[in-house]
């Protein structure tokens, strides 16, 4: 049996859990901080 | 002491993390980069499995940084309920899902290496049952905290939830040692020295650096907007 | 000393307390199930326990070295835990960790001749690492022990 498909396999998994969460969290922030702006709530 | 208790303060969490990011940012994915670098090409395959135990350079910190994802949850836990920190039931909003990636992380990429060593992806051993159990841990945390339409209610359930929760963790710990598992005992985290070669200790330690500073830097960015959506959801209520 | 305890210290004991009542409860629960949440038998624990030739259970322990006996499908090989031994017959595809002197666990039957006929073979892997260089050395230095660790 072949290994290479599982190695390969673990780091997918690791780049979308990880890098997904990544963009995820960092749009969260920039949506929040606009509505924020809207409202004229930013702090600076 | 008292430089962690300024930190409780919201709005200085807020000018605190802002100035710190950026460095921590890039310190993340230069050790990244560098431990990816150790982990897939500078490392030996290993004399049983070879060249598969570069999944543990994932899986291991994942596993790591699950638990203690869930010690600072439950920590977070405490300081709400007993403390009342103001800061305490943002923070753990942010923290639960980057723990739960983690623990999926984990999981995943420990069945991924399972398959082709043991033969299996999965077996009801003890370490895998209770890791198991940290990540639904880690969903109800979630669920509870969303639960209530008064989001201090939530935070309150899902408080008692990771200090109930936290009884898990001794027993992910040593469970390989309590009952015999398929899943093998410790090899770095154990009396009398890593049984791990140095030469494939060194990408591990690396790669768990550059997840520890992944995992804060994920749980600032969520705590960050975890404030400001208290101070948005503040500003809708008072119109 | 106050005569009452402010509601901070209350509260903090009050969760000091519970844990410490849950722990023990969890450790009670855990304690009376050891028999169920333990994955495998040795084969010290079979030749004690003398399961019926109905009854399913896992069967762990090292692969002798010299045992493995490969026939077309069937393989033969002996289990032990360096005390008392079990003869395994398993018709099937062994996983790539399977080797002599390596830890096994296999899930089937006790028959009544005492060999274990297995269902499924799965591989142990030890908590130990190193490049295939230095496992060498090892060997041909004598500094070598075979199932190091193992219980």
């Amino acid at each position: 049996m072949s290994h290479t498909p599982f190695i390969i396999g673990a780091y997918v998994v690791a780049l979308l859990g990880f890098g997904g969460l990544l963009v995820a969290s960092l749009l969260a922030r920039r949506r929040i901080k606009r509505e924020l702006g809207h409202r004229g709530l930013e702090r600076r | 002491m008292a430089s962690l208790h300024v930190l409780a303060n919201p709005a200085r969490f807020r000018r605190f993390s802002q100035k710190v990011l950026p460095v921590l940012s890039g310190a993340t994915a230069l050790v990244l980069a560098v431990g990816l670098y150790l982990a897939l090409v500078e490392s030996p395959p290993d004399y049983q499995q070879g060249e598969t135990v570069r999944i543990m350079f994932i899986h291991v910190p994942s596993a790591w940084l699950a638990m203690a994802g869930y010690a600072l949850l439950a920590g977070l836990g405490a300081a709400l309920l007993v403390w009342r920190h103001p800061l305490a039931a943002l923070m753990a909003r942010a923290a639960a899902p980057v723990g739960a990636v983690f623990a999926a992380v984990c999981l995943l990429t420990g069945s991924l290496w399972g398959r082709p060593m043991w033969g299996t992806y999965w077996v009801w051993d003890a370490r895998l049952t209770s890791m198991l159990l940290l990540f639904f841990l880690y969903l109800g945390h979630i669920a509870l905290s969303r639960a209530y339409d008064d989001a201090e209610r939530g935070d309150r359930a899902a408080a008692i939830l990771a200090l109930v929760g936290v009884i898990n963790l001794p027993v992910i710990k040593f469970s390989v040692d309590w009952w015999n598992t398929l899943h093998q005992p410790a090899s770095v985290m154990k009396l009398g020295g890593p049984s791990i070669h140095p030469a494939i200790l060194t990408p591990l330690m690396v790669m768990a650096a550059a997840l520890l500073l992944l995992f804060v830097v994920l749980v600032m960015v969520r705590t960050e907007t975890e404030i400001d959506r208290r101070r948005l959801d503040a500003a809708e209520r008072a119109q | 000393m106050t005569p009452r305890m402010s509601p901070k210290r209350r509260r903090l004991w009050l969760l000091v307390g519970s844990l410490g009542v849950l722990g023990a409860a969890v450790a009670l629960v855990l304690t009376v199930l050891n028999d169920n949440i333990v994955f495998f038998y040795s084969p010290t624990q079979v030749a004690e326990k003398h399961p019926g030739p109905e009854r399913r259970f896992r069967l762990g322990g090292l692969v002798e070295q010299g045992s493995v006996n490969k026939n077309g499908q069937e393989v033969r090989f002996t289990v032990t835990d360096l005390q008392k031994t079990v003869p395994v017959v398993y018709r099937g595809l062994l996983p790539d960790l399977f080797r002599e002197g390596q830890g096994v666990i296999a899930e089937g039957t006790l028959g009544p001749d005492g060999t274990f006929t297995a269902r499924d073979v799965l591989a142990k892997h030890d908590e130990n690492y190193m490049p295939p260089e230095v496992a060498k050395a090892l060997k041909e230095s004598g500094r070598w022990q075979e199932g190091a660790g193992k219980k």
